[in-house]
């Protein structure tokens, strides 16, 4: 195929995406002009609120019927990283609790099952306290994946040294930046499980997360797991990912949990300086597994004034 | 952990960033993928789960009792066996727990008709019937309750003339309101406190029992309503299921 054709096809894809999907351009020009040999696409699959469902849901389960299981999710996962190598595996916490698998295995297996299907992160929900952080502890040995969290302070606990604010990692010479927030646990987790955490304001550990992750670790895609939810109509004071995107810059996705909400596709929100912001979440229990794909051109240069997101 | 970011850093961009090759992102596009039945299950995880599977399904099939009759939360009016079993168990297993703790003792205890998730059949009981009755993680916690808060919590069942599931306490309803209560075995002394056992869920106004809000003292007992279920049946051989008229309508 020559680079013309290449380009061809790229654009009356885009052409026909754009007439039935939502189609946002950020500033000035909407078509990306150019594809070359040189671009390169970064994966993003990521899962939330799993809540130990090693198996599919039942078939008489009054909202996800039938769905979700790890045995089914390995293979997608498989086929989407033999497409592209270049992919990163995401959960955005309460892996743990749902299931009698968690309560008569500790979450051994889910660990173990979130291992082998390739996990590359994780950040902690509030019911992966649910066994107390040494209940946690223990199991870690079991996941050959990382945890990171900014805004839990696990000084004087067991836990400290072992989850880290953020992780970079680089997949075709893109450096990605992935860091992870909490929900506040006073009133959600008994004192007694978490003992000595300290929930800190996750806007405020944002920005300066966010900030080392651009102006020192230099990284070109910035993601967010967070287990805040995701709105809070009731509360809408309450932080949440919406609240977070629209008071932060410089994130690009924002990976939420918490609420068990399952978004039909992503919503985008503008952050503190007007830019756009893809916030996801899918559901509960693996039924849906969110698939982000970031491109990027090699040369600035030929790019038109803009990026545009295709949901 | 570093949580403060130095703004030295900035200094540093306009040096290195010109070293690197730019790259520029310029477009994003979002699937959300379905773990459907058409999806085939990746065997190498299939065969790894098993093990863990069987051996989950052998510990929640163990007979651990049985009942001689079927328990259910809908073979009374203002009771169910499945209620009071449930309630029972909660009073003979949470009482020790909290009386060691504190030296007080429970005087009575109110659960919710709607926690009751699910019914035992008559025969074997096992610990996956626990997981069905009772499918959440809520714990036993008990409350202190002035007469007044108590008089409320009475107005309360009552009113909603609905078969919560109660133990160590005995009441009727006429024309409309209480009568006859029994707690511990002595009549309800307005000027008296109570420690009453119930969920954690309802202690936080679950079920709108906002009685439980704000109460003189809450002691938790880290004890969940499912392990004290799974608890008392390997305790016991055999249940007989009993529906004893301890909250009824009076005539």
């Amino acid at each position: 195929m020559t680079t013309d054709l290449a380009m061809q096809t790229r654009r009356k894809f885009i052409k026909n995406a754009a007439a039935t999907t939502a189609f946002i351009g950020l500033g000035g020009l909407t078509l990306p002009s150019f594809t070359t040999p040189k671009d390169k696409r970064i994966t993003i699959l990521h899962t939330n609120d799993v809540h130990s469902q090693i198996e599919p849901l039942p078939n008489n389960h009054y909202k996800y019927p039938g769905l979700g299981g790890f045995a089914r999710r390995a293979t997608q996962i498989d086929a989407i990283r033999k497409e592209n190598a270049n992919t990163l595996l995401l959960d955005a916490g309460d892996i743990f609790q749902g299931t009698p698998y968690f309560n008569y295995f500790g979450g051994e297996l889910e660990f173990k099952l979130m291992s082998m299907l390739g996990y590359d992160l994780a950040t902690l929900g509030n019911h992966d306290f649910d066994n107390g952080i040494g209940g946690f502890y223990k199991q870690l040995p079991n996941a050959n994946f990382d945890f990171v969290s900014a805004n839990y302070d696990f000084t004087n606990t067991i836990l400290e040294g072992k989850v880290k604010p953020y992780k970079t990692f680089i997949k075709d010479g893109i450096k990605i930046g992935v860091f992870g927030l909490g929900v506040e646990l006073e009133g959600l987790v008994t004192k007694t499980l978490y003992k000595e955490t300290k929930y800190l304001d996750p806007i405020e550990i944002t920005k300066d997360t966010v900030k080392q992750l651009k102006e020192v670790e230099k990284c070109d895609l910035i993601i967010c797991l967070s287990h805040l939810g995701y709105n809070y109509r009731k509360h809408p004071d309450k932080v949440s990912d919406l609240i977070l995107a629209r008071n932060t810059k410089d994130i690009d996705l924002i990976i939420g949990g918490h609420s068990h909400t399952l978004l039909k596709k992503p919503t985008i929100e503008k952050n503190s300086i007007g830019e756009n912001v893809l916030i996801n979440q899918c559901g509960k229990s693996g039924v849906y597994m969110g698939q982000i794909d970031f491109y990027f051109s090699a040369d600035g240069s030929k790019i038109a004034n803009g990026k545009s997101i295709i949901v | 952990m570093k949580k403060l970011i130095l703004p030295l850093f900035i200094v540093f961009i306009g040096f290195t960033s010109c070293k690197k090759e730019k790259t520029t992102l310029y477009k994003i596009e979002a699937h959300q993928l379905k773990t459907d039945s058409t999806v085939i299950e990746k065997q190498s995880i299939s065969n790894f789960i098993k093990p863990f599977k069987q051996k989950l399904n052998n510990e929640l099939d163990a007979v651990l009792c049985t009942t001689s009759s079927d328990l259910t939360k809908k073979d009374g009016r203002l009771e169910s066996s499945m209620g009071n079993l449930m309630a029972d168990i909660c009073y003979t297993q949470g009482n020790p727990v909290f009386k060691k703790q504190t030296g007080n003792v429970v005087d009575f205890v109110l659960l919710n008709h709607g926690g009751i998730r699910s019914a035992i059949p008559k025969g074997n009981i096992t610990a996956r019937n626990a997981f069905e009755v009772m499918p959440f993680e809520n714990e036993m916690v008990i409350v202190e309750l002035s007469g007044k808060k108590v008089n409320e919590l009475l107005i309360y069942l009552t009113t909603e003339k609905k078969a919560h599931p109660i133990a160590n306490i005995t009441l009727q309803i006429k024309n409309n309101t209480y009568q006859n209560v029994t707690i511990n075995d002595k009549p309800f002394d307005h000027t008296k406190n109570y420690f009453v056992l119930t969920s954690d869920y309802l202690q936080q106004g679950g079920d709108h029992m906002t009685f439980f809000k704000n109460p003189i003292s809450i002691h938790k007992i880290d004890y969940k309503i499912r392990n004290a279920l799974i608890d008392y049946f390997k305790n016991t051989t055999a249940i007989t299921p009993n529906l004893d008229n301890r909250f009824s309508y009076a005539n």
